[in-house]
């Protein structure tokens, strides 16, 4: 009887510790057309392929426009490559984040290519998650490194080692409705008032004065976005920069609570109290966005590529479409969003995974996908005229460059996150008058300098 | 064979799988609560014993989002039983006409599931698309629902609105299995009306009130779905719950180390809770 309840325990422990033995390490492998095996098959080892074998890269991607032109782009790499497939597993961005993080820990990894948003850079590169890709840069032949544009460029590198190449921007900009600006009737009645010709604002007194301005005319004049954590800090951000402030300074001392930083939360403020739609304090852009499509405000920061969308003349703005315009945020200097293409540390896909980066993102490549509608890195795709007037025009890549080489992101380091989120409370606090400006700020300096002396 | 030793042996499968699904991962998330667990930086971690306790009850952010948790359980489960009872009484009376309709309509609700119901009323309650605002504003009223004093109760309201059936359906049973004896002798004693509902129907429910607002506690303290879909926490901490706030310390920004603390924090709360429940539920079947 005792031997008959050993056996039971021990058969049901080693049951549960064969269920629990890691996979051994095996990866897919599609055999090519014109193979005799036209099934997928499965290697146990890592060895490297032999030529005649297909290699599916796995690749996450955020659902937006971007993934549809890389998408559409990567038939044409399929045919100039046929050893290798490409399988994207587009999702929202909310569910990004967990997913890459669980291929990265995973023995085996579930994704071959990733895109990096800009705040998880430096956590992914100092975790050792990814692959530094400088030798693969210096062994690829004209790939002209260089020519993304600076800012948008070093939000790949890490500790001097590149990590990540450019897929898109989403740096900030101004978009107005360039109408109202240029009605004889307005800028008579601005003149009068003010003393000073109605143009779009290039300084935050300026931004406040057009913004009550157009909200007494019957149009509001800035659609906010003062939504809690990311939201609110990536556009008040921009204001603290034309108040000649910043998160920190070159030394890393936090320095959001200092007199730049009341200014620009104050003249904030003011603009969502005067100006700004009423019952908007939770809006995010999709709310702004459609506030300026709709006709009910004159001005919004978003980002640059907002301005196609609303331009398009089947898009969201009907009859207006075509009157709005893009210009540099008050004070010139923006806030710089980036997602880069990355090779996690631990895919056994690597130099296939380099293939289809480079392919994407070289030269020729990002030409074509800027032209069919993608968020320019490039500087010579930027300035190629045949991009002008395939894509919107040279008055937008144009100002587009300007925006991105004086743009610098929200936070670096590796608790950017954590930082974006936590500072962005307060200000909603502080816009929503639960908290003063001294203590949203003084409370948003004392939390970044906590979260950065953590591990 | 020996009947005890059969028994156990039956236990066996049991007790391993709860041993897998619940003992093994509860140690597990202890250990973690007394590590610097970062996902981010496996293999790296350091015992560091309660300072992650002690970090937390000094959080300002923590304390916040229970007094919001508590906030909204007690409003929220106050409503739905005041509303549920309501309901139950009215359906349980014979002469109301379509019962067994309305009682199909009125426990819709619970059978959607919470994120769905989150971005539903996300959209019904936003200012520029909602239905909601544009028949109100018709109406001449005004309503930021999800303002900075105004947000909390919207979550409690839409929970409120998915979750009085369940508390309905609960004590509608209850009234049901009711004996109508001590009703027929109280209206030949000449009662009626609300004191009837007063002396002889809610102390003859109560252990079914009772269980239903334990039930229903429990569960607000969950609240996350329509916090996720809806608000993110947001104006300000305003609408920041626990569940919400340990997802965006372990998840958001992979601190699992104290995300494990604040759960087990958490655990202790609700304990307490349930533990002087229990003990009211006890009394309240000793006095029977």
């Amino acid at each position: 009887m005792r031997r008959n309840k050993i056996f039971t325990i021990t058969l049901l422990f080693v049951l549960f510790l064969v269920a629990c033995q890691p996979k051994a390490p095996a990866e897919t492998v599609s055999v090519t057309e014109g193979s005799p095996l036209q099934t997928e098959v499965t290697s146990p080892t890592k060895q490297a392929q032999p030529a005649s074998e297909t290699v599916t890269l796995n690749i996450i991607m955020e659902q937006v426009p971007d993934y549809d032109i890389v998408a559409q782009l990567s038939k044409q790499f399929e045919e100039e490559y046929p050893n290798i497939k490409i399988n994207f597993d587009a999702m929202p961005y909310d569910a990004m984040r967990d997913k890459i993080l669980t291929s990265f820990l995973a023995s085996d990894a579930n994704y071959d290519v990733i895109i990096v948003d800009n705040p998880w850079m430096d956590e992914f590169a100092k975790a050792n998650f990814l692959t530094p890709l400088d030798e693969f840069i210096q062994n690829t032949q004209d790939y002209k490194f260089e020519d993304f544009v600076g800012p948008v460029r070093e939000m790949g590198v890490v500790d001097g080692k590149i990590y990540g190449i450019p897929y898109y921007n989403y740096a900030l900009g101004m978009i107005v409705r360039q109408d109202l600006f240029d009605d004889p009737k307005l800028q008579e009645d601005f003149q009068k008032q003010f003393n000073q010709p109605l143009t779009v604002p290039t300084t935050l007194e300026d931004y406040l004065k057009v913004g009550k301005f157009f909200k007494d005319h019957g149009t509001f004049g800035a659609a906010m976005q003062p939504q809690r954590g990311y939201k609110i800090f990536e556009e008040w951000k921009n204001w603290l920069y034309g108040a000649g402030g910043n998160l920190m300074d070159e030394n890393g001392n936090v320095i959001i609570d200092n007199d730049a930083g009341k200014k620009a939360l104050n003249m904030y403020i003011e603009m969502y109290k005067t100006a700004a739609p009423p019952n908007s304090l939770n809006w995010g852009f999709d709310e702004s966005l459609r506030s300026m499509a709709s006709g009910e405000s004159a001005t919004m920061i978003s980002y640059n590529w907002m301005l196609p969308t609303l331009n398009k003349p089947d898009g969201p703005s009907g009859n207006l479409a075509g009157k709005f315009a893009l210009h540099e945020v008050p004070g010139g200097k923006a806030v710089l969003g980036t997602w880069h293409w990355a090779i996690p540390a631990n895919t056994k896909h690597k130099e296939q995974a380099w293939t289809f980066i480079s392919w994407l993102t070289s030269p020729k490549m990002d030409k074509q996908r800027v032209i069919l509608g993608g968020a320019p890195t490039r500087v010579s795709v930027m300035q190629d005229q045949e991009v002008w007037s395939q894509g919107f025009g040279q008055a937008y890549y144009e100002t587009v460059l300007k925006i991105l080489e004086d743009a610098e992101p929200l936070a670096r380091g590796p608790h950017a996150e954590e930082i974006i989120n936590e500072v962005g409370t307060f200000l909603n606090s502080a816009v929503a008058g639960e908290m003063s400006v001294e203590d949203a700020l003084k409370a948003a300096a004392d939390k970044v300098r906590e979260i950065s002396a953590k591990p | 064979m020996d009947e005890r030793d059969f028994k156990y042996r039956l236990i066996i499968p049991l007790a391993l799988l709860l041993i897998i699904v619940m003992i093994y991962p509860l140690g597990y998330s202890l250990w973690v609560s007394l590590h610097d667990f970062k996902l981010t930086s496996i293999g790296q971690e350091h015992f560091i014993g309660f300072s992650n306790y002690w970090n937390i009850l000094k959080d300002h952010s923590f304390w916040r989002a229970i007094s919001n948790t508590i906030i909204f359980v007690v409003l929220a489960v106050f409503l739905e039983f005041l509303i549920g009872f309501t309901l139950a009484l009215m359906l349980h009376r014979e002469t109301t006409p379509f019962r067994n309709i309305f009682r199909a309509i009125l426990l819709s609700p619970m059978f959607i599931t919470p994120i769905a119901v989150g971005l539903m009323f996300r959209f019904l309650l936003n200012s520029q698309l909602g239905f909601v605002p544009v028949i109100l504003n018709k109406l001449g009223i005004n309503i930021d629902w999800f303002s900075y004093k105004m947000a909390l109760f919207t979550l409690v309201l839409i929970d409120v609105w998915q979750w009085t059936p369940f508390m309905l359906l609960l004590l509608l049973a209850g009234l049901e299995s009711l004996s109508q004896d001590p009703f027929e002798a109280a209206k030949v004693d000449g009662a009626e009306g609300w004191n009837l509902i007063r002396y002889i129907t809610l102390p003859l429910l109560k252990p079914v009130i009772l269980a239903a607002i334990i039930i229903r506690m429990l569960d607000a303290f969950k609240v996350y779905e329509y916090v996720y879909a809806i608000t993110r926490g947001g104006p300000g901490e305003a609408t920041e719950t626990i569940q919400y706030h340990i997802y965006r310390v372990g998840f958001l920004y992979f601190r699992l180390g104290e995300a494990s603390a604040m759960a087990y924090l958490l655990i202790i709360v609700i304990l307490v809770l349930v533990l002087i429940l229990y003990h009211v539920l006890q009394r309240e079947h000793a006095n029977l």
